[in-house]
C-alpha cells in the first residue's frame, strides 16, 4: 500500500491534465465559460441575502448577518458534497479507462475532489467581496475582518485530504455496490443537517444532541471555516491537531480499502 | 529489461470469472444487507474458466499471434499481458513497456479538442508532458486530422476517433505492442498505414502480441501462432500449420451444423410428405374466412421452396465425399457426390434429373441435367438413386445452395426442390471469387520471382 501511495506522486502529471480537462470540459460550449464559477456563487449569495433579510428574519446576533455566516459554511460544504458525489461515480463512469488501459485508478476520485476544489477556490473571491461588504456594514451590523482569513489555506488542504479519503472509500464501494450512488444523495442531505453549516454547535442547547453531533468528523472543519472566515478568530493548535488527525485517518482508511480492492476494478466496473 | 530474457513468459496461466447468481446480478447493497450475510452475498455462485493452464513464451522481437473462435479467451489473455487483469493462478511476466491497442481512444473526452485529448491520452499511456508536446506534430500528421485537431472530439466520426487513438498509441514507443482487433476500423488507406507501422515496429526489434480474426493478417505478420480453444492451448507453433488446423476445425464445425440442419429438413419431409401439385408459395391465395392454422400450411414446401406435380417425388438428397461418407463441408478441389433418391407415383419413361449450384444471393454457379449431358430416359418404375460426382469441386470459400429437380423432357416439373442441400466450401488460399481454377504462372523477360 505504501509503495502504491508513493507511486501516487509519479502520477501528478496525470492528475494535473485530468483536472485541467474536467475544468475545460465543464464550461465548454457555454457563453460565459469560466465566469460561471464566479457567477454561480454570486447568484447564490444574492438569493440567500434576500431570503434571510426579508423572509427568515429574527435570528440571534451571533450568526448575523446570516447570509454571510451561511455562505462561509456553505461553499466548503458544496465542495465536500459535490466532490463525494463525483468521486463515488468516478470509477464507474470512467470504466472504459480501467478496462482498456493500464491506469492508476486512485487518480480518478482524487481528480474529482481537486476539480471541485478549484471551483471552490474560484468562488472564494465572491465570498471575500461579501465579507468586505459585511465589514463595511452593507448587510446590517458590521463583522470583523482580518488576518485569520489566511487560515482558509490550511483548512482547504486538510478538508481536501479528509474528503479524498471518504471519496476513495465511496468510489471503491460503488464499483461493487451500485446502490451507494443513490444512497449517497440522501446520506449527504442528512450529513448536511448534522454538520454545523446552518448553525453553530453552541446554538444546540441539549447536551446529548451536541455530544452526538460532535461525533461527526466533518463538524470540526465547519467550525473552523466559520471561525476563520465569519468570526475572524484564530483556531487553537489543539483544534488544528484534531483536524489533522481526522484528515489523516480518513485518507489512510479510504486509501487502504481502495488499495485492497484495486485488482477487482477492471473486471467489476 | 535484458536482451536475452523473453518479452512475455506465461506459466500455467489461468483466469476464472465469477458468475454471480440471479440475486446478485447487479450487486446491490440492499440484497447484501437484507438478504444473507455480506460474505454469502459476495461469494460467487459459479466460476467460469476463461483461460486454463496456458503456458508460452514470446521472445524479444517476435510477432506472436493468437487465434481462436469467439469466447476462446483471447481478450482475457490480452488483458493479462497488458497487466489489466491479474491471473487467478499461474504466472505471467512481462519485461518491458507495454502499449495496448485494445480500444483506441479510450478516455477521449468528447467535449474537448483533439489536440488536448492527444496530450491527455499520451500522459495516460505513460508519456511525460514534455515528450508528448514534442511528439504532438508527428502524432497529428500521422492521424491525418490536421484540419479537425482543434475541434471537440464529439464532432469526429468513429473512423477519425480511432485514427487519432491509434496515432497516440503507436507514438508511446512501447517495447511490447499489444494489438487487438483494431485494424478492422478506419478506411483502407489508414489500415495500410497501421499495418506499415506494425511492420516497422517489428523491423525495429519490438515485440508484438497480435490478436485478430483476420487469419490472412495473422499469417502475414506473425512468426508464431497460439491457437486457443475454450481457454486451452490447442496448438502453438508455425502460423501456416496452426491456421490450417484452425480452419479445418471451423469447417468441421460448420459441416456438423449443416449436417444437423439437413437431417432436420429431411425429418420434416418424412413427417409431412409433400402433397402432389403443391403450388408455389407465392401463388397461394387463401380465403380470409379460414382459421389461422389452416391458412399457413407449414410443410416442407413452405420452408424449402418446392414445387411440381409429384409424378416423381424426390425422397432424399445427400452430399457424399470421395469415401462415400455424408458431409456438408468440403475443401476446394475435393470430390463431391450428389446423391438424389426418387420414387415415381406411376411408371414413366419421360424424366430428366437436374442439379443447380447457387450462392446464397442466388447467383447460379453451375446448372446441368441428364438431358444436357446426353442421357435419354428409358424407364423409371420404382424407387431409384441417382448420383452425380463432381471430381474436383473448384469453388472459392463460401456457402452454397444446391437445387435438385426431376422434370419431364418438356420441362414440366415433377418435383423441383430449391435449396435441398446447403454446403460449405473452404479454400486453402486467399484467392478471390467463386471459381478456383488451377493456375500456372510463367515469367519471361526481365522479371524474376521466387517462391514464398
Amino acid at each position: 500500500m505504501l509503495k502504491n501511495l508513493a507511486g501516487l506522486w509519479r502520477h501528478r502529471a496525470l492528475v494535473y491534465v485530468l483536472v485541467a480537462r474536467e475544468l475545460k470540459a465543464r464550461y465548454r460550449g457555454s457563453v460565459l465559460g469560466f465566469f460561471w464559477s464566479l457567477l454561480n456563487p454570486l447568484l447564490m449569495l444574492a438569493v440567500y441575502a434576500v431570503v434571510f433579510a426579508v423572509i427568515f428574519t429574527g435570528r440571534g446576533p451571533a450568526t448575523s448577518p446570516y447570509a454571510l455566516f451561511l455562505f462561509s459554511g456553505l461553499l466548503p460544504w458544496n465542495w465536500l458534497s459535490s466532490s463525494l458525489t463525483d468521486a463515488a461515480a468516478s470509477l464507474t463512469t470512467h470504466g472504459a479507462l480501467l478496462k482498456k488501459i493500464l491506469f492508476p485508478a486512485e487518480v480518478l476520485p482524487l481528480v474529482a475532489v481537486l476539480a471541485q476544489g478549484l471551483h471552490f477556490v474560484f468562488a472564494l473571491p465572491v465570498l471575500l467581496a461579501g465579507l468586505v461588504l459585511g465589514a463595511l456594514g452593507a448587510f446590517g451590523p458590521s463583522i470583523p475582518l482580518g488576518w485569520p482569513l489566511v487560515q482558509a489555506v490550511p483548512l482547504f488542504i486538510l478538508e481536501g485530504v479528509f474528503v479524498a479519503g471518504v471519496g476513495l472509500l465511496l468510489a471503491a464501494l460503488t464499483v461493487h455496490f451500485r446502490d451507494v450512488k443513490d444512497l449517497l444523495a440522501t446520506a449527504l442531505s442528512l450529513w448536511f443537517f448534522a454538520t454545523p453549516v446552518l448553525y453553530t454547535l453552541s446554538d444546540i442547547k441539549q447536551e446529548r444532541v451536541r455530544a452526538l453531533l460532535l461525533l461527526n468528523p466533518a463538524a470540526p472543519f465547519f467550525d473552523g471555516w466559520h471561525d476563520a472566515l465569519f468570526y475572524a478568530r484564530w483556531i487553537e493548535p489543539s483544534r488544528w491537531g484534531l483536524l489533522l488527525a481526522i484528515a489523516c485517518v480518513s485518507f489512510f482508511l479510504g486509501y487502504a480499502l481502495f488499495d485492497r480492492l484495486r485488482d477487482s476494478y477492471p473486471e467489476a466496473v | 529489461m535484458k536482451p536475452d530474457t523473453p518479452a512475455v513468459t506465461a506459466e500455467g496461466l489461468s483466469k476464472s470469472y465469477r458468475k454471480w447468481g440471479r440475486t446478485r446480478a447487479f450487486g446491490t447493497l440492499k440484497s447484501a444487507l437484507l438478504g444473507r450475510s455480506l460474505a454469502a452475498a459476495l461469494a460467487p455462485s459459479e466460476v467460469v474458466a476463461a483461460l486454463s493452464d496456458v503456458s508460452f513464451t514470446v521472445a524479444r522481437g517476435e510477432t506472436f499471434g493468437v487465434v481462436g473462435p469467439n469466447g476462446c479467451g483471447k481478450s482475457t489473455l490480452l488483458k493479462l499481458v497488458a497487466g489489466l487483469f491479474k491471473p487467478t493462478s499461474g504466472r505471467i511476466a512481462v519485461d518491458g513497456k507495454v502499449s495496448a491497442l485494445i480500444e483506441l481512444g479510450a478516455g477521449f473526452h468528447p467535449e474537448i479538442s483533439g489536440r488536448e485529448n492527444v496530450v491527455i491520452n499520451g500522459v495516460m499511456l505513460g508519456l511525460t508532458r514534455k515528450e508528448i508536446e514534442r511528439k504532438l506534430p508527428e502524432i497529428i500528421a500521422f492521424s491525418g486530422l490536421e484540419d479537425f485537431i482543434d475541434e471537440p472530439v464529439k464532432t469526429y466520426s468513429s473512423g477519425m476517433y480511432v485514427r487519432l487513438g491509434f496515432a497516440v498509441a503507436v507514438h508511446v514507443d512501447p517495447d511490447i505492442l499489444v494489438v487487438d482487433e483494431v485494424l478492422a476500423v478506419g478506411d483502407e488507406a489508414f489500415a495500410h498505414r497501421c499495418l506499415d507501422t506494425i511492420a516497422e515496429f517489428s523491423r525495429r526489434g519490438k515485440t508484438i502480441f497480435f490478436v485478430s480474426h483476420s487469419l490472412v493478417l495473422v499469417e502475414e505478420l506473425c512468426d508464431r501462432v497460439l491457437y486457443l480453444d475454450h481457454g486451452r492451448v490447442k496448438g502453438l507453433g508455425d502460423p501456416r500449420e496452426m491456421l490450417a488446423t484452425y480452419r479445418l476445425d471451423v469447417a468441421a464445425g460448420e459441416g456438423a451444423r449443416l449436417a444437423t440442419e439437413h437431417r432436420r429438413d429431411q425429418e420434416i419431409l418424412k413427417e409431412n410428405p409433400p402433397l402432389p401439385d403443391a403450388p408455389r408459395k407465392q401463388d397461394v391465395e387463401l380465403p380470409l374466412e379460414q382459421p389461422l392454422e389452416q391458412k399457413v400450411p407449414l410443410g416442407p414446401d413452405e420452408k424449402l421452396c418446392r414445387w411440381g406435380n409429384r409424378d416423381v417425388t424426390i425422397t432424399g438428397c445427400r452430399l457424399l465425399d470421395s469415401s462415400g461418407a455424408e458431409r456438408y463441408a468440403f475443401r476446394s478441389g475435393e470430390s463431391m457426390t450428389i446423391e438424389i433418391s426418387v420414387a415415381p407415383r406411376i411408371a414413366t419413361v419421360d424424366f430428366v434429373f437436374g442439379i443447380g449450384i447457387f450462392t446464397p444471393d442466388e447467383v447460379c454457379v453451375h446448372g446441368c441435367n441428364t438431358e444436357i449431358d446426353g442421357f435419354l430416359p428409358e424407364r423409371l418404375d420404382g424407387p431409384a438413386t441417382v448420383c452425380v460426382t463432381l471430381p474436383r469441386l473448384d469453388l472459392g470459400t463460401g456457402t452454397y445452395l444446391l437445387d435438385v429437380a426431376v422434370h419431364s423432357r418438356r420441362e414440366t416439373p415433377y418435383d423441383y426442390w430449391r435449396g435441398a442441400c446447403r454446403f460449405q466450401v473452404d479454400s486453402p488460399d486467399r484467392d478471390a471469387g467463386l471459381y478456383r481454377p488451377e493456375r500456372r504462372w510463367a515469367f519471361a523477360g526481365a522479371v524474376s520471382v521466387s517462391a514464398r
